[in-house]
């Protein structure tokens, strides 16, 4: 089972030294590699496990509470106008800016 | 593109629009969904600001919403509900992921009908979340570059409508969102305003060579040998207008590419309304992997045909339904018609007018009758004050009285227009005119009558007309209106005058 560790690692913003990647890869091969025991499991037709909630259980939509803005900049590094600053420049997927 | 172009080239589309949906609190928390232009971050609690530990609970009016949406759309309505969660990094996203839906959207396989007859496929719809707000700036100081984030907007509820690839022209996609907008606010689902980001469209654009392609299975294929060219990406579109611009402009650019014998790289572009073009953003050489995984944090919502049912009830007749209503049973015409379904509410003016107005006159007299005075006169003032018609002050059952008293010869159509815009200007009463003015025309007799007493009145003026002054006419019409006070339709006096002047 082949892992491309280096391309994980980038989409989790985590690098890796070229030693780590060495150590790491047949180590995270082998543990998938026992995990695809599972797959000698037949579940055709067996739905996945999961709770089921009805849609008139679902939370009614009404609005309450909030933080103040003090305490949602509480911990932020850097403030500015009210807003949590972050430096550098910003690359990539942005959905809305 | 010229004729030359578009004989050698086919457009393709397809359209993602995202709708802010009309919910009070947001969708997996219970902040306060209006945000707009408030003090930043007052709308944040520590879920939607993505704090660890915090957990989602997903708001049922927002996914009553998406399928209210998929319903008036025509779609395919699933009945059990999986969210799943899109990876990213980016300042906008606290959690580091959106809750979205991948693998099984609430609604799919819809369609909407649009102005040429055809039926733009839709894809899927599903329910997600709306990221935070970042302006990109740089420090005067020191040169750095920074963000500043505001969460209020992080997490309110979000539904996607993706369209197969079946648009064909920028005119069509911009009649497609169009229809979409008129829908998602005929329903209540969103105020859809593009300006307040509240409903956004990016369309994908390609261009291939005619005869080399085909649409099958909602997928564009090669033919042959034919190497199909990639699709472009355009963001930061902010109006409909635009929507219809901007893909004119991108079929231009990638077709002049194409000539000049270079290559389309799949990427993302960016709209820049100011200078009316396009701009690279980045290219998209693979699919980005967001490493999509179910939400374990959500339970599965089970829908019911009970559900369904009770959602379904909330759609009314939508504008393509009432234009063909108007057309068929009216004889309305199809532009008076589609101008006034614009609107849910001048749609709804109109049809009140029309029954008023059916109680003195038969159905499809009543709603010409309404239509013409729609689109002339209260369009006219609309457009002056720059509001809706239903907003402008003109009361309909006013408005029935006035149309039926000028259909019955009480006053001229001038005259009518005139009381219109002074119930407006002045808040005039216009029952208490009407009234006037009809116990003002029947007390003055008729018209033959009065047309004798003007003529016995004004001897000198007869006779400069009858001895070849053609302006003395005018001056006896004049006299007439006077003592009608102003009801008679002078092309009658002027008519009976010289009738009784030849005797």
């Amino acid at each position: 089972m082949k892992i491309d560790v280096k391309h994980i690692a980038k989409l989790s913003r985590i690098s890796l030294t070229d030693e780590e990647l060495k150590k790491f890869t047949p180590q995270m091969e082998g543990i998938l590699e026992s995990a695809s025991v599972l797959q000698e499991v037949n579940t055709d037709g067996v739905k996945p496990m999961k709770g089921h909630i009805k849609l008139e259980e679902v939370r009614e939509d009404i609005s309450g509470e909030c933080l103040t803005q003090e305490e949602v900049l509480k911990n932020a590094k850097y403030k500015e106008a009210g807003c949590v600053k972050v430096y550098g420049k910003v690359f990539g997927e942005n959905q809305e800016s | 593109m010229n004729k030359e172009l578009t004989d050698k080239y086919d457009v393709i589309i397809g359209l993602e629009i995202h709708i802010q949906t009309n919910t009070k609190s947001k969708m997996f928390c219970s902040c306060p969904t209006g945000y707009f232009q408030k003090q930043p971050n007052t709308h944040v609690c520590p879920v939607c600001l993505g704090l660890p530990g915090a957990l989602p609970v997903p708001n049922k009016r927002a996914i009553e919403l998406c399928i209210l949406m998929g319903l008036a759309t025509n779609c395919n309505i699933a009945n059990e509900i999986y969210f799943d969660r899109k990876h990213y990094f980016y300042p906008d996203l606290p959690k580091g992921y959106q809750i979205s839906q991948y693998k099984d959207p609430i609604c799919s396989d819809g369609y909407v009908e649009i102005s040429n007859g055809q039926k733009v496929a839709i894809e899927r719809i599903h329910q997600e979340e709306d990221v935070a707000k970042s302006t990109h700036h740089t420090e005067g100081s020191t040169g750095k570059e920074y963000t500043l984030v505001d969460y209020n907007k992080s997490s309110v509820p979000l539904i996607e409508i993706v369209t197969k690839p079946n648009i064909t022209s920028a005119k069509d996609a911009k009649d497609y969102a169009t229809k979409i907008r008129q829908i998602a606010r005929y329903l209540n689902i969103s105020d859809a305003d593009m300006e307040k980001g509240q409903m956004r469209c990016e369309p994908n654009i390609s261009i291939q060579e005619k005869g080399k392609w085909e649409y099958k299975d909602g997928k564009i294929l090669p033919i042959g040998e034919y190497k199909l060219n990639p699709k472009v990406e355009v963001k930061n579109i902010g109006s409909i207008t635009a929507v219809e611009k901007a893909i004119e402009y991108e079929v231009e650019r990638m077709s002049a590419e194409l000539e000049d014998g270079e290559e389309i790289k799949q990427q993302t572009r960016g709209w820049n309304a100011a200078k009316g073009i396009t701009e690279f953003q980045r290219y998209k050489e693979s699919a980005d992997d967001y490493r999509y995984m179910p939400e374990p944090d959500i339970p599965v919502i089970d829908i019911s045909k009970e559900d369904i049912e009770r959602i379904r009830k909330e759609i009314v007749e939508l504008p393509n339904e009432k234009i063909k209503r108007y057309m068929q049973d009216w004889d309305i015409t199809e532009y008076a018609a589609d101008v006034i379904s614009s609107t849910k509410e001048s749609a709804e003016y109109f049809e009140k007018l029309q029954k008023k107005l059916s109680e003195s006159m038969n159905e499809k007299d009543s709603a010409k009758e309404a239509s013409n005075w729609i689109m002339g006169p209260l369009y006219a003032i609309a457009n002056k004050q720059g509001k809706e018609i239903a907003d402008i002050g003109v009361n309909g059952d006013d408005l029935a009285k006035l149309i039926v008293a000028f259909k019955e010869d009480v006053f001229t159509k001038n005259k009518a227009e005139e009381l219109l815009n002074q119930s407006i200007e002045k808040g005039l009463n216009i029952t208490d005119e009407i009234e006037k003015l009809k116990s003002a025309k029947e007390s003055v007799g008729s018209l033959d009558n009065i047309v004798k007493q003007v003529i016995d009145e004004n001897t000198q003026a007869v006779t400069d007309y009858k001895s070849g002054k053609e302006a003395s006419i005018g001056f006896l019409v004049g006299k007439v209106m006077q003592l009608t006070h102003g009801t008679a339709n002078p092309n009658d006096v002027r008519n009976t005058l010289i009738e009784e002047l030849k005797k």
